[in-house]
């Protein structure tokens, strides 16, 4: 249960970063006027960046409620796996062999954190 | 001089990033230790006086604080250094957040040799993932 819920919130807060790239190179770009800027704000990126970081976060908290810090926070890196994975994945970016070193280091090491 | 404050003003923001993010952590699991601890007591948090809400309140709004203002700074940094720098140095908050959980006395979380492997090869493995970056 403990483990669902911070699973849940780092895919949540991961999924924040990507909209919030998306976001920024698609629709923050180049605005002038606040106006412009306004309406990029509203984009389905944005909203739904800002929608995912407020809902991660609140769940973020509950999970501090019920564990270490120490235990939970190193968990966040699988955001970066997660960024590695989805380059690979959907946008079709080659992924050297050092980069799949650091995944594999990561992943190693979130191991030997949650067995504890 | 121009680009020497430049500079200044860069590491600045990245420092602070980095600070910021991991006390904004230790800021917010004080919080809910402390409303974990109104719990224990038998006092339900929507029914308590403020004078009894004050620590946990205070504690979580004031992580909650530092954690969007790291955000803040993060984007700035981003403005000025390439991700594969900037990146690498963000893990150091890993290391700052456990070392204060397992240090501060108010947290006082228990270390263990598994969890400060898994934390180092978590900075390496974030390096090695980002710092590639720069060969391309």
């Amino acid at each position: 249960m403990n483990n669902a819920l911070l699973l849940l919130a780092v895919l949540l807060l991961a999924g924040s970063q990507i909209l919030q790239k998306l976001g920024a190179a698609r629709r923050l770009h180049g605005t002038r006027t606040p106006r412009e800027w306004l309406r990029a704000l509203l984009s389905p990126e944005l909203v739904g960046a800002i929608v995912t970081i407020a809902a991660g976060t609140l769940l973020w908290l509950t999970v501090l409620y019920r564990m270490d810090v120490s235990r939970a926070f190193p968990f966040l890196s699988l955001g970066t796996v997660a960024v590695v994975a989805a380059s690979r994945l959907w946008l079709g970016e080659q992924v050297s062999a050092r980069r799949w070193a650091g995944v594999a280091l990561i992943a190693v090491g979130i191991a030997l954190v949650a067995s504890t | 001089m121009r680009s020497a404050a430049n500079r200044w003003l860069g590491r600045a923001l990245l420092t602070a990033s980095i600070v910021l993010s991991a006390a904004g952590q230790l800021g917010m699991k004080a919080g809910m230790q402390e409303l974990h601890a109104l719990g224990a007591r038998g006092v339900a948090p929507m029914a308590a006086a403020w004078s009894e809400l004050a620590p946990t309140v205070t504690w979580t709004v004031g992580g909650l604080t530092a954690y969007g203002l790291s955000l803040l700074c993060w984007l700035a940094v981003l403005v000025r250094y390439p991700l594969s720098y900037a990146y690498p140095l963000l893990g150091l908050a890993y290391v700052i957040v456990y070392v204060g959980a397992t240090h501060w006395e108010r947290l006082a979380e228990p270390a263990s040799a598994l969890r400060t492997g898994g934390t180092l090869l978590i900075l390496a493995g974030v390096a090695l993932v980002t710092v590639a970056d720069r060969r391309r």
